[in-house]
């Protein structure tokens, strides 16, 4: 199974753990993982909130490089992946705007190449059964909180779960190394995403909703798909307990460092170091 | 907000103006207020979703870009996934972030770091966050905040110290000066 990779710029800084754990998984389930080739930002949340054109161009340059692969494009961010999606559906339906972004990023594209998250690819090209089969060292029953977020399964048209307001592609895959995903209800709400720098007490806000709800329901742990939602939850989880006198004290992991884990990966392949909640007692092992 | 608008002086071509093909089904809301009841940022805006949809629709300009709410949208999608007529406000409200020059009060900050992102990748082609933070830590004045999760990020190679490099900058330098040259030709 071969892709064309569009890594994205977090995956380069604040989550190089989630593109560890998702190079070492795909490795080990044999799925090739080929970098675009000179691939450039997406223009993330402040393209769109500044220009659509250039929201629209930033993405199809990109596609328009990976189209010569003539291969699907995996994205792992979660934030990535709403842009690229975006662009490639609004190119595809809009011929004045597939006109005016040709002759921004000096190329015609016409919205053609598929854009898929990794959980996609992991769950209808590899397959539940089959990565049953890799697993050897199981998730015994840990009780993991799956969390998408927004941008996975928002707008409804891009969402890669067929429920945008109860996906069920990690519990699927988490499930099947080994894992008891929670039912719980902020499985979709927002983190407070791109406000991690500028408005950090609503991002305390928001991100102490979710860890609460998800502690209240049960869960070790919490597994997330985007760079964005990770850094929030973890990073800033001591500033939330401090300040609502609350202990969380839940690991946030990528999906791909817990199916790794389960695939027998070590701590090391999979950037579990870098977390910042400390997830040795979850895993079972001294960090 | 200002007197409430009347038949006359409703102002039609404001919604031509934000949606000239149509695209965003603004007047198709029925102010049922689903997007409302489930905006993420109903404690933090002045004016709620079915509210600003509305307020296209009567061309109160002024008053929506003087708003919080299009400072305070967090781009979750959970309004126009949720409206019964599919209502795009998440993409009103970036039409009218592109039309303001500023933001109200502290939310400057978010207009602030936006143009700082871009600057970043005109210049690198990707995010240089290291960089970026610097810079919009200047621009917005704001020095102190999360100055301390530096060290475990720079540790734990969560931040890069210096600038990424890609072969696809100058590509993107050139998308930019494009864009922004075909906006001029527009005005």
């Amino acid at each position: 199974m071969k892709y064309s990779f569009f890594p994205g710029c977090s995956l380069e800084s604040t989550a190089s753990d989630f593109r560890q754990s998702a190079s070492a998984v795909a490795k080990a389930l044999g799925i090739r993982l080929e970098e675009i080739p000179g691939w450039t930002c997406c223009g993330s949340s402040p393209a769109h909130a500044t220009d659509h054109l250039l929201a629209a161009a930033l993405p199809a340059r990109n596609l328009a490089v990976a189209e010569e692969a003539g291969q699907d494009v995996v994205v792992c961010c979660a934030a990535c992946y709403g842009r690229l999606a975006s662009a490639n559906l609004a190119i595809r339906e809009d011929a004045s705007l597939r006109t005016e972004v040709a002759k921004m990023i000096g190329k015609e594209y016409e919205g053609n190449v598929r854009v898929r998250h990794l959980l996609q690819v992991l769950l209808e090209d590899v397959g539940p059964r089959e990565v049953r089969d890799a697993i050897t060292r199981s998730l015994g029953g840990m009780k993991v909180a799956c969390y998408y977020g927004c941008l996975l399964t928002r707008p409804s048209e891009l969402s890669i779960a067929d429920d945008p307001e109860d996906p069920q592609l990690m519990e699927n895959l988490l499930e099947a190394a080994g894992a008891e995903t929670i039912e719980w209800p902020y499985k979709t709400e927002c983190c407070g995403a791109s406000f991690s720098i500028t408005r950090t007490d609503t991002v305390k806000r928001l991100s102490g909703e979710i860890l609460r709800m998800a502690k209240e329901s049960g869960a070790d742990c919490i597994a997330v798909a985007c760079p964005l939602c990770q850094t929030n939850l973890d990073l800033r989880q001591a500033d939330i307990e401090k300040a609502t006198g609350r202990s969380f004290g839940l690991p946030v992991f990528y999906f791909t460092q817990l199916l790794g884990h389960a695939l027998g990966l070590s701590d090391a392949e999979l950037g579990i170091g870098k977390l910042m909640t400390n997830p040795g007692k979850v895993l079972g092992c001294r960090l | 907000m200002s007197k409430p608008a009347t038949i006359e002086k409703i102002d039609q071509s404001l919604i031509r103006e934000l949606d000239p093909e149509g695209k965003l089904n603004l007047l198709l809301c029925l102010q049922c207020g689903r997007c409302s009841s489930g905006c993420t940022m109903r404690q933090e805006t002045d004016i709620l979703p079915h509210q600003l949809n509305r307020m296209a629709a009567l061309g109160m300009r002024k008053e929506m870009l003087a708003s919080k709410a299009i400072w305070a949208c967090i781009s979750c999608n959970t309004c126009v996934s949720r409206c019964p007529m599919k209502v795009d406000t998440p993409a009103l409200v970036d039409v009218l972030r592109s039309m303001a020059e500023s933001a109200p009060g502290d939310l400057e900050r978010v207009r602030i770091f936006n143009e700082t992102m871009l600057g970043s990748v005109k210049k690198y082609g990707r995010s240089y966050e290291f960089g970026l933070m610097a810079v919009y830590k200047l621009k917005a004045k704001d020095f102190f905040s999360d100055l301390a999760k530096f060290p475990a990020m720079l540790l734990k190679s969560k931040m890069r110290l210096f600038p990424p490099s890609t072969e696809g900058r100058s590509a993107v330098a050139a998308i930019f000066d494009r864009v922004r040259q075909a906006r001029r030709a527009q005005r």
